[in-house]
């Protein structure tokens, strides 16, 4: 499968590369849905020429990006294109290596259930065989790097490509089953942006999963397993934000970064859901409100995770899903990440219920979302209510294809165990709710 | 064209004095202007206020007698006081009782008239920053060779100006206004002077060179109206600007009166308020300088057959400068002393690269090397050695 996917590779880096060259690039790269203040490439540059100038790239309201990005950038600022595609092509063979390994196992695990004869009998279409599942991950890696949002997001040189590219390592490293690697990249992540914290359960169901520790709160050896990834996941964060104080010598980083994420001081419009609320909000409530919806992102951890802890790959998708629709500066390169697994699930469609509305929505909000941005700012004659509107129904649909996936994800479970066609107990057809 | 600029200036008063021409030539050089401007700005509006609008128009009238032009006036009166409705003898603004002087006849031209008078077009005018639309009579074109004359009246307090009931113009923004003026090469010297209630707060914050500063009242004072006509029904003047212009009306083009003359303009006794006056900027001495430097635009030109010999008298008149003068910060008044101005901005920081520090180098690529050993294994090491 290597040249495939060699061939995938050459046509993406060629249609960025044309479009680099193109007008677009400077469109793009002023569009608020593709750059938000946390990932503007304007910013990137502007805090390097600070630094020039002797001056603290993180006075002012500029420069919104960790240390590491400077470090990074201050020697490939020239290269900046080779940069942002190299990440998005290291992001794309990252997952195609995990998904590939992750239909290996889907596969033994599923070839050892149907000899212990976990199946019922009826559910014998619902089982996967390594025919369809063999182009799964040519089609994750060109569902990532032909997606429009990855290569808008791309040409716009955001930043998000260098966080989608560590995520994916991570995800990469946790399938693997190396645990110091996943912990690392993990405190990387976390270190760019705070919200893959949440990956954090995930990733300890995987790994203990793996190593055949029991999760069962009970044992002592699932604790000390946490206990050992806590303290390598802990242990590098402390090591990389230390380093990066060393950077610039002060600690000024800390709020200008992460001060910046979780206190959303900056209200320009993106297709999140701060803005809107934030710029209408009383003083007095600002508080409470930040707090609630900053809970709001890392709750559904606990939930998902009890509920889907004999699946952690997928709640590895949900968890991202969740984090790009409910974190404080979202872009459309956070959206094309967890787009991107939608092939490994693919066998799902048979109980996907709203895929034709989603879509749908999801096109056509993704075609308003410049129109209205136009009549609002340009010609005046809308106002920030219609872009916002826009915005909600992106949002809603995205729920809505998350939720649609975890439904049908949760039916096929109960139709392996507990058989396709449902009876009640007088034998009438049944149907499956979830509630 | 210097040369012929200085020889008319140095006949003027060659005329004004004896023949004695060296004598006369030595002052002129003492003042080093070559053109006048006058900024004159009345900043309140409604019929109450007549005597602001009678104020603005009587110094005008003055100093279109003394010869600046319209040209290089530029007029602000905030409203329109000779076409209001309750006045009883329209087109007419009179600054005396018994309607003696109309100062508004059919050669006032207004520059900026009603709500065209707010403290962003003045500063405009001031330091020039005007859209490249407007017409020239609404400039103020003067150049580094030019004296101006910039007299407000109004309502103020202390250290602020009114405009139209709903703005103000603060000391510090008039100071630095001046500054930019004086970086711009906008003037050569001006004479500032303020009609208002605590008017001396406003020139209390300038600190640019060559100006010279009166107002009417000290802080803590207010200034008051002089006179009001029955038949009108409002006041006509305020106290200083009427005595202020019935001592210009005893000035005429070849007049040799000097600023101190012009300080003692309205005692305590006839103002009720304290006058003040500024002149610790001012590089020459005030005794020096003409009310005709200000006020007029003198223009005479007298032919001699004699030659005189400039040099020396440049060298004298800047000694006499020197020796008056010592006390003060400012350089003599030499071309290149004025090189320190020339560059006005810093100079921007030099463009010093930016290293990381080489701590930070070495402990990242020292952790990434031990979390790649620590996945692959130690036995990648021997590449590397």
């Amino acid at each position: 499968m290597a040249a495939p996917l060699t061939l995938l590779l050459i046509v993406a880096v060629t249609i960025r590369a044309a479009l680099y060259r193109s007008s677009l690039a400077d469109l793009i790269s002023e569009r608020v849905e593709v750059v938000s203040p946390l990932t503007a490439w304007k910013r990137v540059v502007e805090g390097l020429a600070l630094l020039d100038l002797g001056v603290s790239p993180y006075s002012g309201d500029v420069f919104h990006e960790t240390p590491l990005i400077i470090y990074f950038f201050h020697f490939l600022v020239d290269y900046a294109e080779i940069t942002f595609m190299l990440a998005d092509v290291i992001t794309a063979v990252a997952l195609y290596m995990t998904v590939k390994d992750y239909n290996k196992q889907v596969f033994r695990k599923q070839k050892y259930a149907l000899e212990a004869d976990r199946y019922p009998l009826d559910c014998l279409e619902l089982i996967r065989s390594p025919k369809e599942m063999y182009y799964i991950p040519l089609k994750v890696a060109m569902f990532y790097l032909l997606n429009p949002f990855t290569i808008l997001s791309c040409v716009a040189k955001s930043t998000c490509g260098l966080n989608n590219a560590v995520i994916a390592l991570f995800i990469l490293s946790t399938i693997k089953g190396n645990v110091l690697l996943s912990a690392v990249f993990l405190s990387l992540a976390t270190y760019q942006s705070i919200y893959p914290l949440t990956l954090c359960a995930a990733a300890l169901l995987y790994l203990m999963q793996r190593q055949y520790i029991p999760v069962n709160y009970r044992r002592a050896s699932f604790w000390w397993f946490i206990a050992q990834y806590a303290f390598m996941y802990l242990g590098s964060l402390f090591v990389i934000v230390c380093l990066s104080f060393f950077l610039l010598g002060s600690w000024d980083y800390l709020p200008s970064v992460y001060g910046f994420i979780l206190s959303v001081p900056d209200l320009t419009p993106n297709i999140g859901l701060f803005w809107y609320f934030f710029a209408e909000m009383f003083e007095h409530f600002r508080l409470f409100f930040l707090c609630v919806f900053q809970i709001n992102v890392f709750f559904y951890t606990i939930p998902l995770s009890i509920k889907l802890k004999e699946h952690p790959v997928f709640l590895i998708f949900m968890q991202l899903a969740v984090i790009s629709i409910f974190k404080s500066y979202p872009t459309v390169g956070d959206i094309a990440l967890y787009l991107a697994f939608l092939p490994v699930w693919s066998h799902l469609h048979r109980f996907l219920r709203n895929i034709f509305l989603v879509s749908c929505v999801l096109l056509a909000c993704s075609a308003l979302f410049p129109v209205l941005w136009h009549l609002w700012i340009y010609a005046g004659s809308a106002n920030s209510n219609f872009y916002y509107a826009i915005t909600l129904l992106f949002n809603v649909a995205q729920i809505l294809l998350v939720s649609d996936y975890f439904y049908a994800f949760l039916r096929r479970e109960h139709h392996l165990t507990y058989g396709l066609y449902l009876k009640r107990k007088d034998g009438s057809e049944a149907t499956l709710v979830l509630k | 064209m210097k040369i012929l600029t200085f020889f008319s200036l140095f006949s003027t008063f060659l005329s004004a004095n004896s023949i004695n021409v060296e004598e006369n030539a030595g002052q002129f050089f003492s003042s080093g202007h070559t053109n006048n401007w006058a900024v004159l700005v009345c900043t309140s509006r409604f019929w109450f206020n007549y005597r602001h609008v009678a104020n603005t128009l009587s110094v005008y009238r003055s100093v279109k007698r003394l010869g600046i032009p319209d040209s290089h006036i530029v007029l602000m009166l905030a409203d329109d006081m000779a076409c209001n409705h309750r006045n009883p003898k329209p087109a007419t603004v009179f600054s005396h009782k018994n309607m003696e002087l109309n100062v508004y006849g059919d050669d006032v031209e207004v520059d900026y008239r009603g709500y065209e008078v707010t403290v962003e077009n003045f500063l405009r005018v001031l330091t020039g920053r005007l859209p490249p639309s407007t017409p020239r009579s609404k400039r103020l074109l003067s150049d580094d060779r030019s004296n101006i004359l910039i007299y407000l009246t109004g309502h103020g307090g202390n250290g602020f100006l009114k405009f139209q009931d709903s703005e103000e113009i603060s000391n510090v923004e008039l100071a630095d206004a001046f500054e930019q003026m004086w970086q711009k090469r906008r003037y050569n010297e001006l004479l500032f002077i303020i009609d208002t209630c605590q008017g001396a707060s406003m020139y209390e914050r300038f600190y640019s060179p060559n100006l010279m500063a009166l107002a009417s009242s000290q802080v803590g004072e207010d200034s008051l109206s002089h006179q009001p006509d029955l038949a009108i029904g409002v006041h006509l003047m305020d106290r200083y600007t009427f005595y202020l212009l019935e001592f210009l009306e005893d000035i005429h083009p070849a007049s040799k009166a000097n600023m101190k003359d012009l300080f003692k303009v309205c005692p305590k006794s006839q103002c009720v308020s304290t006058p003040g006056h500024r002149t610790d900027l001012f590089l020459r001495d005030p005794g020096s300088a003409l009310i005709t430097d200000f006020f007029g635009s003198v223009r005479k030109v007298e032919i001699t057959m004699e030659t005189i010999n400039l040099t020396d008298l440049i060298k004298e008149a800047e000694q006499k400068n020197i020796h008056t003068t010592a006390n003060l910060q400012f350089p003599p008044l030499h071309l290149s002393s004025f090189l320190p101005y020339l560059t006005p901005y810093p100079q921007k920081p030099k463009q010093k690269d930016w290293h990381p520090p080489d701590g930070f180098i070495l402990g990242l690529w020292t952790l990434i090397l031990l979390v790649f050993f620590k996945t692959y294994g130690i036995k990648h090491l021997k590449h590397i050695f």
